[in-house]
């Protein structure tokens, strides 16, 4: 599903992704592990298509459709969600407003009928329930006024709402309580499904605890070091990163 | 002999009068009954001008219509006089649609309110053709006690200039509530004067400016706390884009004796392009010792990193910014007072946002 082959990517010319290969198959979850600076975030930007972030070599694709080719819109039409590490507040557009626009600006693009209000209305309540946020609450303004946890819990309404092929889940797990970090978890494990496929990107074995990783690989100075079973989550949390990818 | 005042004046720092002297030789076409509909709010009563004259009036409890004639009869066929007493409390949403066909006319409406009167109005300024045009307004509002006034002006000339000078005297427990919208292509300029003149008055002058192409815009809200226990809110959105320029320059004054003013003021800008310009200036004078006076100023541009959200989302860019300028624009637009009024507005300001340039 998706194929990543010898990427390079800098930011304001200083190179961060440095030969990075990687290959994820429909139904499976993968999680990146790495230390700090190793190059995450930046993988997760440069798949979503934030700006300021240049490929300088490689290629992506997803579906076999390239994914470098698109605009971030059209990356999201295409199946990529992006969970991201610190959601973004905007202050005056309803959460509710902006993800059945959201939604509809991705079916139009696919060709799909746009969602009714009622429709959506009733998707978005069964969702936000089930990640225990309420409807006033998405209602307000995204992410004003929303502690860590419930932003986190938000991007999990999103992804469910969005039912993505690819989610790529940036530090989701960062900011998170016990409790919260189970129910996001529960989210996460309720969309897997043998046509979609998850890449976590995290720094603890934690969350993989609750969210059971078919491949692990140690991401470092921009390149992939090393792969392995969920054992490896483990084996990291042990001996620490660098004597782990040695 | 020029008399115009000229940017040395400081009031007059950021208007652009050059659409004026085209204006100045330019006949007017005035030879169309133009259709006030496209413009309306609501079904009340209703003034159609064009280029100055009034042309058809539904007054308060008549109706009276010549087509496309001016009402050469009436005296006060150059402007509206409002003079409201405790029995209008009802006249619904009165509007004024002007017509400018090219040339100069000068409108002088008048708002009398008596005692515990109240009124909303809703002003539009438009433009038929591409003639250099100047409408000039000049607007006298009185409110006696307990009077309410809740004023929407909308402006949306193409060639020429758009001015208007409006004086405000609020009296006891009386309230004005100005909102308006710069939004034409002809630089157009809006100069408040409200004066707070008894315990209880209570004046907002709000509005939104959008400036694109070449539009120089300009706003100019003085509102004076003369009196004790008196309140004033000013809250200005602009908005700039390509070579588009918009200015606001809004101050509260507050004299000696006027103890327990409060008084709000919130000057926002959004630069949608690096060709364009905001200017804000805002400014406070204090003569009281016991007053409340809150205020706040940014320029900025649209988060880049909201953007980047939405866009991953799947909106597309142009729909992004344009979410996020109706957001920027929300809380002034928020202030009409008229539920109608402010749904129009909020139309003509995503028309503005959809039109791109």
């Amino acid at each position: 599903m998706l194929n990543i082959t010898d990427l390079h990517a800098e930011i304001d010319g200083k190179s961060i992704l440095n030969g990075l290969t990687l290959e994820v198959n429909a139904g499976e979850v993968h999680a990146i592990m790495g230390p700090n600076g190793a190059g995450k975030s930046t993988l997760a930007y440069v798949l979503a298509g934030r700006p300021g972030y240049e490929v300088t070599a490689g290629t992506v694709t997803l579906d076999g459709h390239d994914l470098l080719a698109l605009a971030p819109h059209e990356r999201a039409a295409a199946g990529l969600f992006l969970g991201f590490q610190y959601p973004v507040e905007i202050p005056g557009v309803s959460g509710v407003a902006f993800m059945r626009e959201a939604l509809n600006a991705q079916r139009k693009q696919r060709g799909e009928a746009e969602l009714g209000a009622g429709e959506f209305l009733k998707r978005a309540r069964a969702d936000a329930e089930r990640l225990g946020l309420s409807m006033d609450m998405m209602k307000r303004p995204v992410n004003v006024g929303f502690s860590g946890g419930e932003k986190k819990r938000h991007e999990m309404v999103q992804m469910a709402l969005a039912q993505p092929r690819l989610a790529v889940l940036d530090e989701t797990d960062s900011g998170l309580d016990i409790d919260a970090l189970r129910v996001v978890a529960d989210g996460i494990n309720a969309m897997r499904s043998p046509d979609r496929a998850f890449l976590m990107i995290t720094h603890y074995q934690r969350l993989l605890d609750y969210v059971r990783p078919d491949r692990v690989h140690v991401l470092v100075a921009g390149r992939i070091e090393r792969s392995g079973g969920p054992e490896l989550a483990h084996e990291l949390e042990a001996q620490g990163y660098v004597r782990a990818a040695a | 002999m020029n008399v115009l005042p000229t940017v040395k004046q400081e009031e007059w720092r950021w208007s652009d009068l050059s659409g004026v002297a085209a204006a100045l030789v330019q006949a007017a076409a005035n030879d169309a009954a133009p259709d006030a509909a496209p413009w309306r709010v609501g079904d009340g009563p209703l003034w159609v001008f064009v280029d100055g004259v009034a042309v058809a009036r539904h007054a308060l409890g008549r109706d009276e219509e010549r087509g496309g004639q001016p009402l050469t009869d009436d005296a006060r066929g150059r402007g509206v006089a409002l003079d409201l007493g405790a029995e209008h409390a009802s006249a619904g949403l009165i509007e004024i649609v002007h017509f400018a066909t090219g040339g100069v006319a000068h409108l002088a409406h008048r708002y009398a309110l008596g005692a515990d009167a109240q009124a909303s109005v809703v002003e539009t300024y438009v433009q038929l053709g591409d003639a250099p045009a100047w409408a000039n307004v000049a607007v006298e509002i009185d409110l006696a006690q307990g009077a309410r006034l809740m004023r929407h002006v909308r402006r949306f000339e193409r060639a020429g200039a758009a001015t208007e000078t409006t004086r405000v005297r609020v009296g006891q427990g009386a309230s004005y509530a100005g909102l308006t919208l710069l939004a034409g292509e002809a630089s157009a300029r809006a100069q408040t004067h409200a004066s707070l003149d008894a315990a209880g008055a209570f004046a907002s002058v709000d509005g939104v400016v959008l400036a694109g192409i070449a539009a120089k815009h300009d706003v100019v809200s003085v509102v004076t706390h003369a009196a004790p226990d008196t309140a004033s809110r000013q809250t200005w959105r602009a908005v700039a884009r390509g070579l588009g320029a918009a200015s606001v320059s809004a101050k509260v004054a507050i004299a000696r004796d006027a103890q327990r003013s409060n008084a709000e003021q919130s000057l926002r800008g959004l630069l949608m392009d690096r060709t364009a310009t905001i200017n804000a200036k805002p400014e406070l004078e204090i003569f009281a010792d016991d007053v409340k006076a809150s205020h706040g100023c940014a320029v900025g541009e649209l988060d880049a990193a909201a953007l980047f959200y939405l866009a991953q989302r799947g909106v597309p860019p142009v729909r992004a910014r344009a979410l996020m300028t109706q957001a920027f624009l929300a809380q002034a637009l928020g202030q009409a007072g008229d539920a109608a009024a402010r749904a129009m507005f909020e139309s003509d300001a995503f028309a503005w946002l959809e039109a791109g340039r």
